[in-house]
């Protein structure tokens, strides 16, 4: 299989604060939210980021999508570098977190078109695109409807549509059923397993076990800003579930039980 | 190009077609136009050290000491040095400043004359010029005190009361007078204020709503994103001067009831040249506004770091209203802002100068170049950008 993302000795640092440092409960001026991180993503597969608040996932992800550089090592991104080609691994690169929001004030229609335009995505490829988004996710229902006055679900739904514009090699979703109901979850997850079907990498950071069991192939555990384990989710499992073993990595890295 | 395009259509469609935002960038002039037209004054002022020019004619040496004040430093000439048309012409130009003409022998016809008679008062007249600030000022002390002593002495003389037109202003100097005290400060006011309001919440609420990461993301320039955004934000925020410089210019008529006033004094090259110069204006406050906007976490906070800005903007444009002239100097039109001010001092005391129009424009779009390069950097800057 082909290697669409390789990530080696990812290391990202931060400045905190005085208010952070209050809240962190540390007098650190620094704090390591990434350290040495390397993985690998194959083409049509989903790969699970798995780990507590605050071990890196979020910040992983940032990098590959460009949004932050990385202070140490790189991110190569169907070849490109995140570090020397961003505007490449932009093009190639769908992202959907919380983080991104869209302008409340337009219809998805516009954003849709918009975002496309941006992408330089060609005139009739967007509207046969667009056409097939809206109506897999029901968009199409409310596409002249300001985001504003949307739901979360609904939102949701815009956020993947146009996280999709370009037609990505690779998707990166970070938490992408959060705080959606159960019907947009499941449209969703099934989602996934169909862009994973046609040979899409997807990379998904999420705190839900069945998630990560149901849809992922791989899956790497972050705690503490470095990969404790990664490997194809039948190894990391074995003969427990994935929330056990998750644990006991977790309680092997932390050297104590919860 | 294409994407430049996009970004400027979406801020324009972002700001104009919503009702509200688009109140709030026509609603200034019409306030403008209404607070103007009820409430009109602004107070001249002028150097403490200048020495006026005072034409006497039959001086009675009993007044001389009238010429002696400490508010104004005079020098008094005599008609017998000049002919009356001449220093007449003189007032006009702005040469000299006042000319008083005292009745011959007006001591004594003071004395003799009965009040209760249907004659005729001994008559004084000032001649003076309404559209120069120092003619304005010498005028009014010489007929405050003079109109005091009269009252001393049970009105025996009156001031000013023949059918002869003592004020010597043209047209022309009282529109460019009232014109140069008032709008070029108000321009800039205006202009920051529309500004103020688009480039805050276009990039700091960007910021804020996180919004502005989605396009961070996409394979855009940096400097794509930063020149379409600020040219939009221009074109917003003109059009909300526009407005408020409409409503004031529609209000002046009313609001200076009573004087001569005509905008047919200025050229349609002047007008080109004030367009030039408000375009210029509004790019620069759009470029320091982003960056502040760029560095704020909200549009609260924008606004807050705007406030130094404004008070710099209010300053330079209240030193307009002492001059009745722009500075001469060449390299002061090279400071941005205070270049687009003196340029509309020019423009509007019709002492516009071509080589200094043509240095502020030059000077002000460098300065904005140095800053979409600044911005385009601070938007790839993830300290700035997603600073919390």
């Amino acid at each position: 299989m082909k290697e669409i993302l390789k990530i080696e000795n990812l290391r990202k640092t931060f400045n905190l604060s005085i208010k952070q440092r209050k809240l962190e409960g540390t007098t650190e001026k620094r704090k390591i939210a990434v350290d040495g991180l390397s993985l690998s993503a194959y083409e049509g597969e989903i790969y699970g980021l798995l780990g507590p608040n605050g071990a890196g996932k979020t910040t992983t992800l940032r990098v590959i999508s460009t949004l932050i550089k990385a202070d140490e090592g790189d991110v190569f991104v169907d070849g490109f570098s995140v570090k020397e080609n961003p505007d490449e691994v932009r093009k190639i690169i769908g992202f959907l977190t919380s983080e991104l929001k869209m302008e409340g004030f337009f219809t998805p229609n516009y954003l849709f078109d918009f975002f496309s335009e941006l992408h330089k995505v060609p005139e009739n490829i967007k509207k046969t695109r667009k056409e097939l988004l809206f109506k897999k996710f029901g968009i199409d229902k409310f596409a002249e409807v300001k985001v504003a006055d949307l739901s979360t679900g609904m939102k949701q739904k815009v956020s993947l549509a146009i996280a999709l514009v370009n037609d990505p090699k690779i998707i990166v979703f970070d938490e992408p059923t959060s705080g959606l109901d159960v019907i947009t979850a499941k449209v969703v997850t099934d989602f996934l397993v169909s862009l994973k079907q046609e040979g899409r990498t997807i990379i998904i950071s999420t705190h839900i076990f069945s998630l990560v069991e149901k849809v992922c192939d791989r899956v790497g555990i972050i705690i503490d800003g470095k990969m404790k384990a990664s490997d194809t989710l039948k190894n990391i499992m074995g003969e427990k579930s994935l929330e056990d073993a998750f644990f006991d990595i977790y309680e092997a890295s932390e050297g104590k039980k919860l | 190009m294409k994407n430049i395009l996009a970004i400027f259509k979406k801020e324009l469609k972002r700001f104009f077609s919503d009702r509200r935002m688009l109140f709030m960038l026509i609603m200034p002039g019409i306030i403008i136009f209404f607070v103007y037209s009820l409430i009109g004054n602004f107070i001249p002022q002028t150097d403490p050290d200048f020495t006026y020019i005072v034409y006497v004619e039959n001086d009675p040496v009993e007044f001389s000491s009238f010429h002696t004040n400490e508010l104004y430093k005079t020098e008094i000439h005599s008609i017998s040095e000049s002919d009356r048309e001449t220093v007449l012409a003189a007032i006009k130009e702005g040469e000299v400043h006042l000319f008083i003409s005292y009745e011959n022998d007006i001591i004594n016809k003071i004395a003799s004359y009965d009040t209760s008679s249907a004659l005729p008062a001994p008559q004084i007249e000032i001649y003076y010029n309404s559209s120069s600030m120092e003619s304005s000022n010498i005028y009014a002390y010489y007929s405050g005190i003079l109109n005091a002593y009269e009252s001393t002495i049970s009105n025996k003389f009156d001031i000013n009361a023949g059918l002869a037109q003592y004020d010597l202003a043209t047209q022309e100097d009282m529109t460019a007078r009232v014109l140069t005290s008032m709008l070029p400060y108000m321009m800039m006011i205006f202009l920051f204020s529309g500004c103020m309001a688009v480039v805050t919440e276009s990039i700091a609420g960007e910021k804020e709503r996180g919004t502005i990461a989605s396009l961070l993301i996409t394979p855009i320039k940096r400097s794509e994103l930063a020149i379409g955004k600020i040219l939009a934000l221009s074109v917003t925020s003109l059009v909300s001067a526009g407005s408020s410089f409409i409503g004031l210019l529609a209000s002046l008529p009313q609001l200076l009831k009573g004087m001569n006033f005509t905008l047919d004094i200025y050229t349609p090259g002047a007008y080109f040249a004030l367009l030039a110069v408000l375009i210029v204006t509004v790019l620069i406050f759009t470029v320091l506004l982003s960056m502040v906007s760029a560095i704020s976490k909200s549009v609260k906070e924008a606004t807050s770091y705007g406030v130094p800005l404004m008070l710099i903007v209010v300053v330079l444009g209240l030193s307009t209203l002492m001059s009745t002239g722009s500075a001469k100097s060449f390299w002061l039109y090279l400071i941005p802002l205070y270049n687009s001010i003196q340029c509309l001092v020019g423009i509007f005391s019709l002492t516009f100068n071509p080589i200094h129009f043509v240095v502020t424009i030059i000077s002000n779009l460098a300065f904005v170049f140095g800053g979409v390069f600044v911005l385009a950097k601070m938007f790839n800057n993830e300290k700035i950008m997603f600073s919390r």
